[in-house]
């Protein structure tokens, strides 16, 4: 039974992963984080998170363009490393987002970003 | 053994939470609402103002009414429903803990912004969902005070979360770019909807619907509470009586009852009440004719009604009595589908709370 905290576990065991944590966008607030995050604040960094995942839904046309074309994920890179943010679709209304931070080193975008993917997906399956 | 004090809602949750006991904190008011405590960790809250998780679960479709209703017969008597969905293979363990973790802090912030409420504290109550989540008291309190902040970061204006949401008739400019949640807001905002009321019907959070609210009060889509009181009274839409209920006041006209238009003898000042049904009364006229003896169609006049249009006196009806036929003409006023459910809802949330 892959709960939340199960989830991030995993997430953690991605190569390259630094920290983790599920994010409400709507009010930028973290439901559940574990690991590092940037500045060591997972609370401002969830609010920037919802920041930006607002801007790309609400405030780009990116997503908008075609009917059904919704986010798929958010992919920032820094110098430093790689920020992942996957939306968690639930049936029920909520407004979630996976965040994984990776080493920019040792992290591969690519892997990351399936296994993102899975575990957004197994987290409401059923 | 119980404490029914006036204080501030997040202050005694970090009390007794700091004592790590278990219970319900009971918030008054309004909207208020509970907070569920289980040593010292919040396990779930609720309010009115909120869609719980079965309102979110079957209002969006994830669960039958009927799935629902099953865990809520066979969990609530032990507090396992939570457990029993997830056993049952109707959600995932993810899904069950995404739905709590948010209904909660949704909940907690009605039940907890306010900065002074009645309360009460029932030791050892607890929510027949079960210990699904374990939060952080200080991590709740913490956010309630953020999500206030957020609120008036968008628009300082704290009417727009209660009164009835009413769409402005005309937009104030000419192009406004709208999200998918508020596009079902306005079209279900019918001039009587709270903002409570909408959540509960759409099954969207209660913060997310006031926060989008707020949104689009800033951008000048709804009309403001003390707009509607004084410069545009005809845009209020009051609750109508239902049922076989008919107004009183209103004049029952009978082919045998003309005059419908007061006769003035001649001599008499003509009515000081300004009245609008007539065109001609509006002049100042001399006084006017003798209506003709048949005048059924004529709009009743404005003034004050008396004689044959005062309402018939009515015989004393036992409690729950109709009215007589005659009386109850009028066909019921259409009520609309929906507004029952919600008042249902409410009703049911707020006994829930009182458990």
């Amino acid at each position: 039974m892959p709960g939340v905290d199960h989830c991030l576990q995993e997430a953690m065991a991605i190569p390259g992963a630094v920290g983790a944590s599920i994010v409400d966008y709507t009010t930028g607030f973290p439901v559940a984080t574990t690991g590092a995050a940037p500045n060591n604040d997972h609370e401002a960094a969830a609010a920037g998170t919802a920041d930006v995942v607002q801007a790309a839904t609400t405030r780009s046309l990116y997503v908008s363009a075609l009917p059904h074309d919704l986010l798929e994920d958010l992919i920032i890179t820094t110098a430093g490393g790689y920020h992942l943010l996957r939306p968690v679709q639930t049936d029920f209304d909520s407004r979630l987002v996976l965040y994984l931070w990776l080493d920019r080193v040792q992290g591969n975008l690519a892997v990351a970003r399936r296994r993102m993917q899975t575990l957004a997906d197994e987290l409401v399956a059923t | 053994m119980t404490t029914l004090r006036t204080a501030a809602p997040s202050r005694l949750l970090t009390q007794v939470t700091g004592e790590r006991q278990t219970g319900t904190l009971v918030v008054g008011g309004h909207p208020g609402g509970a907070v569920y405590v289980l040593e010292g960790r919040v396990i779930y809250a609720e309010s009115p103002a909120a869609p719980g998780v079965g309102e979110l679960l079957t209002a969006s479709g994830r669960l039958a009414g009927r799935t629902w209703q099953n865990a809520l017969d066979l969990g609530t008597s032990t507090a396992r429903v939570g457990r029993l969905l997830v056993e049952q293979g109707h959600l995932t363990q993810g899904e069950l803990e995404l739905c709590v973790l948010g209904a909660t802090y949704d909940a907690a912030y009605f039940a907890l912004s306010a900065p002074e409420a009645p309360i009460d504290f029932l030791p050892g109550a607890t929510h027949w969902l079960g210990p699904v989540a374990h939060i952080d008291p200080g991590a709740i309190t913490r956010e309630v005070r953020r999500r206030v902040r957020l609120l008036d970061e968008i628009f300082p204006d704290a009417r727009v979360d209660t009164a009835p949401v009413i769409p402005v008739p005309r937009l104030p400019r000419e192009r406004v770019p709208i999200t998918a949640l508020q596009w079902e807001l306005l079209i279900n905002a019918d001039g009587q909807r709270t903002p409570a009321d909408l959540a509960l019907l759409l099954g969207k959070a209660g913060y997310a619907t006031i926060q989008e609210l707020r949104r689009m009060a800033a951008l000048g889509l709804l009309e403001l509470p003390e707009v509607r009181a004084v410069e545009a009274p005809e845009l209020v839409r009051l609750p109508r009586a239902r049922g076989t209920a008919v107004n009183i006041k209103r004049p029952v006209i009978r082919a045998d009852d003309a005059p419908t238009v007061p006769v003035l003898k001649p001599g008499e000042a003509p009515p000081t009440v300004p009245v609008v049904s007539g065109a001609r009364a509006a002049v100042p006229a001399p006084p006017p004719p003798p209506p003709p003896p048949s005048l059924p169609e004529a709009p009743p006049p404005a003034e004050p009604p008396r004689n044959s249009l005062s309402p018939p006196r009515l015989a004393r009806r036992k409690p729950g009595a109709k009215l007589p036929k005659e009386v109850a003409g009028e066909p019921p006023p259409p009520v609309h589908p929906g507004t029952d459910e919600v008042l249902l809802k409410r009703i049911r949330t707020a006994l829930r709370a009182l458990r």
